[in-house]
């Protein structure tokens, strides 16, 4: 079986390495993206990009961003999807994607019913949608719709967040009766959980949801499920967040992590705007490929499924970890890092070993400069 | 290879040491003295210099799922963690589990406890442990805000089995011991509970902090786990209820071990026109008169830092004195939690006040191996502190200047301008060495007898405390010399240390479907698998007491 190529023809791993090492050693800016790997290929993409003074972020970094900044901005109230399986009775989805993105949530909150709590076991789990599209969750559950365009659902809590603080409420894109409804469902619960996409609504609107919840708190309780499509780019940043600092889109250029989400995104570095000369592709998750396109760089993949990005430079096929090896994921249902195991061991090399070797063809090894 | 630390003043109060002689060290250990005219191959010169064992921190929140929040929450927040302001451009550098292992090092810690890991964070908090080099490590896991916990005890299950859950957890997490955070408190405040005392009970489970405290004392106690039942008392921070929380559990330890998480907290009372007094005085004499009590103290310093904490009652209660103004509070299953952003002022009567009741507290318990040195990093302050705490102890002329920059209505309220106690190195030794080792039951460290784990502190003495405890002039980390005048010269990893009590297999079925019915959890996900660490020989165990 081929698992490396340079200019798309079949290599040994050891000549793929050391061009691989070679475009490091001519690259002014790398730049490791993508970074769909496991706990192990993220510190080592991490020490990797401290030695080469690369820029890191992962591929889908924009599907958690919105809560990211609106939290370190204007801080958050955040929940577990198990305890709010347990206690929420009142559940507010918020927005066109969380029926989508959070599918997952909103179907284990609808197979089941709140059992701890006096208040929250009395009525039982309600659903109220504020959307456009209606959400399609166990037909069996108590769900109500409030037709709303996205555009127009950061105002219309705007209003509910006025109302609560007992300011007058202008009439607004869904009208006051929303306004009523919404306040009113929230009014009655024993603990409220608002469902969202913070990547629909970005940082303002998710400063805005985060708000609400934080209001509702001064006399009730009220969390939130942030939604997020890219899981794993949570956990690639709860990792650089511990190994540098800072959460992802950060760069060693300079020695010492620095951070701007702006400067050192992949939108931007992938941009012709972009600083970076050489490209780092990690993509070593089962499953699809997080949206990263547009090689006009010299790159290099380092892929469980290299087939798509054949014009890369060096490509290696490696194993996708918690499939094809062990590995250590974060788990959006657990809030937190698991250990998975991998159930076809390949025998192919890890993410992690190879970016590890790259490292070593730049001298010394990627765990020294860690 | 034998190493021997010259000439030194050897101050290791565990086997009775306070003067000037030798330590031999070979493969990682301290040895007795080769009685056969055996050279060293190596010597290091500790003429002039004290020599101790490396100090041990028994609360410091340095990782896990919260302390990485703060980091998420507080991108600008390595500031308050520059210990060289000004050298680098520290607006850039972030506060990482590189830069906490190094700068303890630098300062002779060679064991730090990690004592709020939640069991569903247990694998996170590891793998940051596993980033953090060359200290060892070790944590305490949560409970007592869970709904497992707090049903049995309703239900009035067994002790044993309460014990065989327990042990589920502490194996699982890979804990060396237990905490508890507001008991019940959390879970009261779940359901919309803002004020929540010793006797009071859950809402729906009719259990009160007493009874979940006193149950996982017992626990602890019957499964032989070393480190005793470490509580964080109810009201923290509260003017009044604090001082009452905490004088109503330390009785109700009645007779057992019981260790008491930063008393400073709790040492407020309502006096004087701004209802906010010191209580140092009497919960140190409390605290005399109960032997069966250890305590931290929780020290506060000036400037800016952030609060990490499970007690999501009073993390809550705190973000309205958020700076800056932003927090984040979790509703995770069982305790959640909280991390509020505070910046402690030199100027504030009641920051000032703070910092004089964990002097008095530190300076009025008598017994240094039952006051333990820390500031709840970094709820009290940044570890990076510690310099300056150890002159505080050690020097009141130290002391006296500090209270001079106090606003004068703070200083009217304490007495610590009268007390003239100066801590000795015997006892800084016993504080921070001799006793943290016993309280763990790690018996290998904290001591410089033959058999201890080669984990020394070498410091050059002088005037300056502060700078004498910043910089160590040598530490050794299992025998490797790591730092050298006050710079990490070398770097490793070393270990976490964990009990590994055997589970019961019965509760082990039983929380299999547990988690899954309850929670839609796979119980093997609260699991910190050997493999999942990435490090060779990451762990090492320590045993539960017959
Ligand atoms: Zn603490």
């Amino acid at each position: 079986m081929e698992i490396a190529w340079i200019d798309g023809k079949p290599a040994t791993r050891d000549e793929a390495l050391r061009v691989a090492g070679d475009l490091f050693a001519k690259a002014r800016q790398p730049f490791i993206c993508g970074l769909r790997t496991d706990v192990s290929g993220l510190r080592a993409a991490l020490a990797l990009a401290r030695q080469a003074g690369a820029i890191v972020d992962h591929g889908a970094s924009s599907s958690i961003y919105g809560l990211i900044s609106a939290a370190r901005d204007a801080g958050a109230f955040l929940a577990a999807p198990a305890e709010m399986r347990r206690r929420a009775d009142r559940v507010l989805i918020v927005g066109d994607d969380a029926g989508r993105v959070g599918a997952d949530v909103l179907k284990l909150l609808a197979e089941t019913k709140p059992d701890l709590g006096v208040e929250t076991r009395k009525s039982g789990r309600r659903f109220l949608a504020l959307s456009r599209q209606a959400v399609a969750i166990d037909p069996g559950s108590d769900i109500s719709h409030l037709d709303c365009a996205s555009k127009d659902v950061v105002d219309v809590l705007g209003m509910v967040r006025a109302k609560l603080a007992g300011r007058r409420v202008a009439e607004g894109p869904v009208g006051a009766g929303a306004v009523e409804t919404l306040a009113a469902f929230l009014g009655e619960a024993g603990f409220a959980a608002i469902v969202f996409s913070p990547a629909e609504f970005g940082e303002i609107g998710t400063e805005m949801i985060l708000g609400l919840a934080g209001d509702l708190n001064d006399m009730a309780r009220v969390s939130t499920l942030p939604v997020v499509e890219w899981p794993d780019a949570m956990g690639a940043a709860l990792v650089a967040t511990w190994t540098s600092g800072f959460p992802l889109r950060v760069s060693f250029g300079r020695g010492a992590a620095e951070h701007d989400a702006q400067l050192y995104s992949t939108e931007r570095q992938l941009s012709d705007e972009g600083e970076a000369d050489l490209v780092v592709l990690v993509d070593a998750l089962a499953g699809e490929t997080s949206a990263v396109s547009g090689f006009a760089r010299p790159t290099i993949v380092i892929a469980d499924d290299p087939a798509g990005p054949s014009a890369a430079k060096v490509v290696f096929k490696v194993a996708a970890a918690g499939r094809d090896h062990d590995g250590v994921l974060y788990e959006p249902r657990f809030g937190s890092f698991v250990g998975v195991t991998g159930k076809n061991q390949s025998g192919l090399p890890t993410a992690a070993e190879t970016l590890d070797a790259l490292a070593g063809t730049l001298g010394g090894t990627a765990a020294e400069a860690a | 290879m034998l190493t021997r630390l010259k000439d030194g003043h050897v101050v290791d109060p565990a086997n009775g040491r306070d003067g000037e002689g030798d330590v031999f060290v070979e493969d990682g250990v301290v040895v007795d003295p080769p009685g056969d005219g055996r050279t060293a191959d190596e010597t290091i010169d500790c003429r002039g210099l004290v020599v101790m064992a490396g100090a041990i921190d028994i609360h410091s929140h340095i990782a896990g799922g919260h302390v990485n929040t703060a980091r998420l929450l507080l991108p600008e927040w390595h500031r308050a963690f520059s210990a060289r302001p000004g050298e680098t451009a520290l607006s850039k550098v972030g506060w990482t589990t590189e830069e906490t292992g190094l700068r303890y090092a630098e300062m002779g810690f060679t064991t730090v406890v990690e004592p709020a890991m939640a069991p569903s964070s247990a694998l996170h908090a590891h793998l940051e442990l596993a980033d953090t080099p060359i200290i060892d490590k070790a944590t305490l896991v949560v409970l007592g805000n869970d709904d497992l916990l707090m049903s049995m005890i309703r239900d009035g299950e067994s002790d044993a089995a309460i014990a065989d859950y327990v042990s589920w957890t502490v194996a699982s997490s890979r804990a060396l011991g237990v905490k508890c955070i507001n008991a019940g408190g959390s879970a009261a405040f779940k359901e919309n509970v803002r004020k929540f005392d010793f006797d009071d009970v859950v809402p729906d489970y009719g259990v009160s902090s007493r009874q979940i405290v006193k149950t996982l004392q017992k626990a602890v106690k019957a499964l032989g786990i070393p480190h005793p039942l470490h509580v964080h008392c109810n009201n923290l921070g509260v003017p009044g209820a604090s001082s009452d929380s905490i004088a109503a559990t330390i009785r109700a330890a009645e007779g057992d071990p019981m260790h008491l998480a930063h008393i400073q907290f709790y040492g407020y009372g309502t006096d004087g026109k701004r209802r906010f007094s010191s209580q140092g005085r009497d919960l140190a004499e409390l605290v005399n008169s109960t032997p069966e009590i250890t305590v931290d103290i929780g020290q506060v310093m000036f400037g800016q830092t952030v609060t990490i904490s499970s007690d999501e009652l009073r993390q809550f209660a705190g973000r309205g004195q958020a700076s800056p103004k932003k927090s984040i509070i979790f509703d995770h299953e069982a305790n959640g939690g909280g991390v509020v952003p505070m910046d402690y002022r030199q100027k504030s009567y009641y920051n000032a006040l703070q910092w004089a009741i964990g002097l008095e507290l530190f300076l009025l318990i008598e017994d240094p191996s039952r006051v333990f040195f820390t500031t709840d990093h970094p709820n009290g302050a940044p570890f990076t502190s510690y310099p300056d705490i150890f002159a505080l102890l050690m020097d009141r002329n130290v002391r006296a200047k500090w209270l001079d920059a106090l606003p004068k209505a703070a200083v009217r309220m304490t007495s610590l301008p009268e007390i003239e106690r100066e801590y000795t190195l015997a006892e800084i030794a016993t504080m921070t060495r001799a006793a943290p080792a016993r309280l763990l039951g790690t018996v290998d460290r904290g001591h410089l007898g033959a058999g201890a784990v080669a984990d020394i502190s070498v410091y050059r003495p002088g005037e300056d405390k502060a700078a004498m405890f910043a910089r160590a002039a040598y530490v050794l980390k299992d025998g490797d010399v790591v730092v050298k005048d006050g710079t990490v010269v070398k770097r490793r990893f070393g270990r976490a240390l964990t009990l590994r009590p055997e589970p019961d297999k019965a509760m082990k079925t039983r929380l299999d479907r547990y988690f899954d019915d309850r929670y839609g959890l796979k119980s093997r996900w609260f699991e910190v698998p050997e493999g999942a660490i990435g490090r060779e020989d990451p762990f090492q165990v320590v045993p539960c007491r017959a």
